[in-house]
């Protein structure tokens, strides 16, 4: 009975999460579905084909990959040595440094975007990828500082001191010993900022100023448009990269994870 | 292959007022075993540090072979070092972690898998390349730090405390193989240690250290019998002192400024039930059975005494009224 309970919670936690997908795909791949008939009558890709031979819609996708990407490779490394300092040393202004780093968590996105957005546009960085990528950085920062250093914390030095003893030059003690211990939290870090840039949409719409329109802008201006079909694709699409990458790093974090557990 | 000359060292912290190491000296011959013996915080750890060259010295200078390492990169110093802990790679195999400073100094793949297999027969775990480190016991993992340390052909082995978070028969068996290894590669090390007996067992001589400057230097044996200091003596597990006018024999005492004192090691003090000549009386106020000795403490008139009674030996038991008597052939004296 207990077993059967827990089973039957969990169903329906699943059925919570999965169900708005469901309806998604049930609007994504169907014609005329209304309002008396419980499933739809009519099943078909062409919808789902015109949607994504709109050269919008791919366009919007390539650009939001590519500056997700772009943000992910930049916080990380503005992130790497920050968290590193932040995460094994006690120096006098940690709190103050600590406090300024997270300071984009908690002042509203609005404030910051207009602001950035008079002084992006005097030095022509407003309307351009460069500006938006910038942009995308304040609020993933705090994450994948936070995201490393709390790793680096529980990161021992004498490993690095183990690999300079032995011959290794700084530069391989960083690629082979410092970056290697610290897979897991960047793989982590690095999902943190990609799916915040991938999901952006104030901030993209502040310093694009329409130019630059990656999928939100464009789900939100189909959302205001009122067709439930280009809505759930739009959706879709912009659900598939955080799940197809979450699928992929799942399996990775568990196997490190395991390595590290080993280890202590 | 290596003489070492550490010369004069100074090196003191930022932010602490104190010195770590002052005016630190000590000469290590070629494939010598130098213990150095000393409660935390007298500098051992901090001059492994700066013969790594992760910490610099104020002044003074480390030499080997005559000529300075200071001004050489960490990393082409050739000093490896062990800790408490191995510090093996989790994320690479036994072959790759002892491979790792082979490989980072750009040896072919096939010198590195040979050396590897040596260096895994000699410390007498072969064919356990393929193991992952969490998979290696305490010793075992300790063994293939050794390994990976001497791998590389080092001029100067460190060792680090490596066996104190080992169980004791562990221990024992890799005191051994150290030495053994050691021995047979005939490296140049400095261990540090805060076990008196393990210093003893793996040294061919001891620097006793204390607040960063070498009490005594010398081989195990002649710091045992005879420590020419207080300090040192202290060091070595003598815990009775006798000024002049306590002995109970008449030593040559000559009459000087100031007062001559006296040791004796705990294993050479007598307790028994009858008074005799060089003996003082007193009362039990300790005993403790340690199997191949028995401990007392002995409660006197002017002092309270430790003597270890090698079995077999009457135990007197708390209270008992007894005599204690300093043999006159065991009595040094030493420096204050």
């Amino acid at each position: 009975m207990k077993r059967f309970t827990a089973y039957s919670l969990r169903v329906v936690l699943y059925l919570f999460l999965v169900a708005p997908l469901l309806l998604f795909v049930a609007y994504a791949f169907s014609t005329r579905w209304f309002f008396p008939q419980p499933f739809p009558v009519e099943w078909t890709m062409t919808t789902f084909q015109r949607a994504l031979n709109d050269s919008r819609t791919l366009s919007s996708m390539a650009q939001g990959l590519w500056i997700a990407s772009l943000v992910s490779i930049l916080s990380l490394l503005l992130a790497l040595p920050a968290a590193r300092v932040l995460g094994l040393r006690k120096f006098r202004g940690r709190q103050l440094a600590w406090l300024l780093l997270f300071l984009p968590t908690v002042i509203p996105p609005l404030a910051i975007g207009m602001g950035l957005n008079i002084l992006f546009l005097r030095i022509g960085l407003a309307g351009t990828i460069a500006g938006v990528v910038l942009v995308h950085i304040i609020p993933t920062l705090p994450y994948t500082i936070f995201t490393l250093s709390s790793s680096f914390a529980r990161f021992d030095e004498n490993y690095e001191f183990q690999a300079l003893a032995l011959g290794a030059s700084p530069w391989q003690i960083f690629l082979k010993v410092t970056l290697r211990m610290m897979t897991p939290s960047l793989v982590v870090a690095t999902l943190f900022a990609f799916l915040i840039s991938w999901s952006q949409y104030l901030l993209t719409l502040l310093i694009g100023g329409g130019q630059i329109i990656t999928l939100p802008i464009l789900l939100f201006s189909a959302a205001s448009g009122g067709n439930p079909s280009t809505i759930a694709i739009l959706s879709l699409l912009f659900v598939a990269p955080p799940v197809l990458v979450i699928a992929f790093t799942a399996r990775q974090l568990n196997q490190h994870g395991n390595e590290i557990r080993e280890q202590y | 292959m290596t003489t070492v000359n550490i010369i004069s060292l100074n090196k003191t912290y930022p932010n602490q007022s104190a010195p770590v190491l002052k005016d630190f000296s000590l000469s290590i011959n070629d494939g010598e075993v130098i213990a150095l013996l000393g409660p935390s915080g007298s500098g051992k750890s901090t001059l492994l540090k700066l013969i790594t060259g992760i910490e610099r010295p104020d002044s003074g200078d480390i030499q080997f072979d005559g000529s300075s390492i200071l001004n050489i990169e960490p990393n082409k110093r050739g000093a490896v070092l062990m800790f408490q802990k191995s510090y093996l790679f989790p994320f690479l195999n036994v072959e790759d972690n002892i491979g790792f400073g082979l490989k980072v100094q750009g040896a072919s793949l096939e010198t590195i898998r040979a050396e590897v297999k040596r260096m895994l027969d000699l410390i007498g775990l072969p064919g356990i390349e393929r193991r992952k480190s969490g998979q290696l016991s305490g010793g075992e993992a300790q063994r293939v730090a050794l390994a990976r340390a001497l791998v590389t052909n080092p001029k100067l082995l460190l060792l680090d405390e490596p066996l104190s978070s080992l169980d004791t028969s562990v221990r024992m068996n890799l005191q051994e193989a150290i030495r053994n290894i050691q021995r047979e590669l005939g490296v140049t090390t400095i261990f540090v240690t805060h076990d008196l007996g393990e210093a003893m067992a793996m040294s061919d001589r001891m620097a006793l250290l204390l607040n960063g400057e070498v009490v005594a230097l010398d081989k195990p044996e002649n710091l045992f019998h005879r420590p020419r200091s207080l300090a040192a003596a202290k060091f070595m597990g003598v815990s009775t002192f006798l000024s002049g006018d306590q002995l109970p024999v008449k030593c040559e005492v000559t009459k000087g400024s100031s007062p001559k004192i006296f040791a004796i090691r705990p294993e050479h003090i007598r307790v028994q039930k009858d008074g005799c000549e060089n003996s003082m009386p007193g009362v039990v106020s300790d005993c403790v059975f340690r199997g191949e000795y028995v401990e007392y403490q002995v409660t006197m008139d002017t002092m309270i005494v430790r003597a270890r009674m090698p079995m077999p030996a009457s135990m007197f038991p708390h209270g008992e009224r007894v005599f204690v008597k300093f043999p006159r052939e065991y009595l040094f004296e030493v420096q204050n």
